[in-house]
């Protein structure tokens, strides 16, 4: 193995966590039985990496087995680093009955067509998804596999998740997915955040949506408040009408995990208090971003709890609706 | 002399005191009887009311039968009474009728499982609830909310991306016949409901079957199967499903690693059970005969 290669190792081992290692290099199943367990998972990292490239070596294991290992890892913990979302657009005619092999086999005869040292691994995974990892190079060096980039797509969905483009390969990676998927045009989707499940759930809708019933349900709390009898609650129905609102705008249940909304002002200013400001002829233009651990969370406890005004406004609830959380409002609208 | 005064005096105020008396029993006779006067109003009136509202829902009645029967509101030669009340009357009880009939229409086609309407917004949208079902149970409801303007437009919806609702809209008939769009998208939907309820039911019944692979449509299977005997080996069954509006799949391919298996007569039955009935029940024949462990 040469120094490259030790090198993509040292750095892969360094990033599992070691509660995690046993099992993903028993997924890995390049190892036997014995090699993995004569491995001693407790010792300090660098004398454990030290083992394994010991046992790689003696199995003849080459790059291509380690960027397996590293894709393992990555489909177990994709909820890491920042995930965009991107829309194909003008789907042709046999778009909807692509199958797999088809689909493979394009995209790997595209993308190698456009770009001739580039490494690309495709895998499906249990829940329908396939993930691609691509190491780029170019006309005069190897692929790089320190910086691999990963595209999840679900297929006959319209939708690509990305992590770790740049903006030169960008045009590339577009190129080989549009054609192997029979869509028009790829455009993105302004949905980023770092959980790649929240992001593909918003996108596909696999959240818990809520939609008026003829006979609805109340909707339940989640740690109902002993009651008193002799208490009666004056606001009731307020609040059951504030909730309906407020779970009809997001969702129920656990919603997906979005970390921020950017909201990229091109507006007059308006205020005419501020002389200085006011009666100019270009835009104000200013950023308004939320940031939250749990964005949707945050946002419908917002409004159930009467902090924000219901009816929602539309500039909120089309986080949910659209599926995005960067938008840019001119005075024409969002 | 004394008592005698107090005595006349005494008795002038009795008199006094029973005049008064008197007075205030005449004051609260009449009040009574106003009180009774009012009350015999208020119900004189409410039984005009409630007279007037007989009549109407009678009238109501007979042109929602005369509806339903012939789809023409008014007979040629019925009461001409009814004409009398002028013709906004019966054009107002036409529309209630109708009202009615389409109420009663959609509470009907809910029950059967098909999709119920329900206004939202003060009558500024409308919600759609589609249910889907197979072999007689329920499975999922999706919702599409449509907004009510000169063009009807979706603005929410929760149906998987992969059923082509854009394509439905754009070169569907949305804007002028909503009934025959959401006839067709519910076709779709429960025909994607059933392929994947045979699918969960296949891999729950028939755990000796693998499922090689499957698509998120249920449009592609592929299963593996165990022939009992000497020869066994892996068999491979390759369903298809190129109408995303039925349950039964369109081409059956079988590969085996014992080729003459594919065209033996047994498997060529199994075949065409493969199209013609859903997934699970040919599994269970093809049990029963033997052709798969």
């Amino acid at each position: 193995m040469d120094d490259s290669t030790k090198r993509i190792l040292q750095r892969l081992i360094r990033r599992i966590p070691s509660q995690m290692l046993q099992t993903i290099l028993g997924k890995w199943a390049h190892l036997s039985r014995e090699d993995l367990h004569s491995l001693d998972f407790t010792q300090p990292k660098w004398v454990f990496t030290e083992h394994l490239l010991a046992h790689c070596e003696e199995n003849g294991l080459t790059v291509k087995h380690i960027t397996e290992l590293e894709m393992i890892y990555i489909i177990e913990n994709p909820n890491q680093g920042m995930w965009h979302g991107f829309q194909l657009l003008d789907a042709e005619e046999d778009a909807p009955s692509i199958e797999l092999t088809q689909f493979k086999e394009q995209f790997k005869a595209n993308l190698t067509e456009l770009i001739s040292h580039v490494s690309i691994k495709i895998k499906k995974h249990t829940d329908e998804a396939i993930w691609i990892r691509i190491a780029w190079g170019d006309n005069f060096t190897k692929p790089n596999h320190l910086k691999p980039t990963y595209v999840v797509h679900h297929l006959q969905t319209p939708y690509v998740f990305v992590t770790g483009l740049t903006s030169k390969h960008k045009p590339l990676l577009n190129q080989a997915l549009v054609l192997a998927t029979r869509y028009g045009s790829m455009k993105d989707a302004h949905l980023s955040g770092r959980n790649l499940t929240a992001i593909r759930d918003l996108l596909m809708r696999q959240y818990q949506q809520v939609f008026p019933t003829k006979h609805p349900k109340p909707l339940q709390e989640k740690n109902p408040v002993p009651r008193n009898p002799n208490i009666e609650k004056e606001q009731a129905e307020n609040t059951e009408n504030r909730l309906q609102m407020a779970c009809e705008a997001f969702g129920d249940g656990t919603l997906p995990q979005l970390q921020k909304a950017v909201y990229k002002l091109e507006t007059k200013f308006r205020d005419n208090s501020n002389k200085t400001l006011t009666g100019r002829e270009e835009p104000f233009r200013g950023v308004v971003e939320f940031a939250s651990t749990n964005l949707l969370e945050s946002l419908r406890h917002c409004v159930s709890s009467g902090m924000a005004s219901t009816p929602v406004t539309p500039l909120l609830s089309s986080i949910t609706q659209k599926g995005r959380n960067y938008f840019v409002i001119t005075d024409k609208g969002v | 002399m004394e008592g005698a005064r107090k005595g006349v005096l005494g008795h002038l105020n009795m008199l006094e005191m029973e005049a008064s008396n008197l007075k205030q029993q005449d004051l609260r006779q009449s009040s009574c009887e106003e009180e009774l006067n009012a009350t015999l109003q208020a119900l004189l009136r409410k039984r005009d009311q409630l007279q007037v509202e007989i009549k109407a829902n009678t009238s109501l009645q007979k042109m929602r039968s005369l509806l339903d029967r012939t789809g023409v509101p008014c007979e040629r030669n019925e009461d001409v009474d009814d004409q009398e009340d002028g013709s906004d009357n019966s054009q107002l009880l036409l529309m209630m009728a109708k009202h009615t009939q389409l109420k009663d229409l959609l509470h009907a086609h809910h029950l059967i499982g098909g999709y119920d309407v329900l206004q939202t917004r003060k009558g500024k949208g409308v919600c759609v609830s589609l249910a889907t079902a197979y072999e007689g149970v329920y499975l999922e409801t999706y919702n599409l909310e449509i907004d009510l303007g000169s063009n009807l437009r979706i603005c929410r919806h929760n149906i998987p991306p992969f059923i082509p609702l854009e394509r439905l809209v754009t070169q569907g008939n949305m804007q002028t016949d909503i009934r025959d769009f959401l006839d067709t998208l519910s076709q779709y939907l429960n025909a994607y409901a059933g392929r994947k309820q045979q699918l969960h039911l296949t891999k729950e019944i028939h755990s000796s079957v693998q499922v090689a692979e499957s698509n998120a449509l249920c449009t592609i299977l592929v299963l593996m199967f165990t022939v009992p005997g000497e020869k066994a080996g892996a068999t491979l069954c390759t369903l298809q499903y190129a109408d995303h509006t039925q349950c039964l799949p369109t081409r059956v391919n079988i590969q085996s690693e014992d080729t003459a298996l594919a065209s033996s007569p047994q498997w060529k039955k199994n075949q065409a059970l493969l199209l013609e009935t859903p997934l699970h029940t040919a599994l269970v024949t093809m049990k029963k005969t033997g052709s798969i462990a």
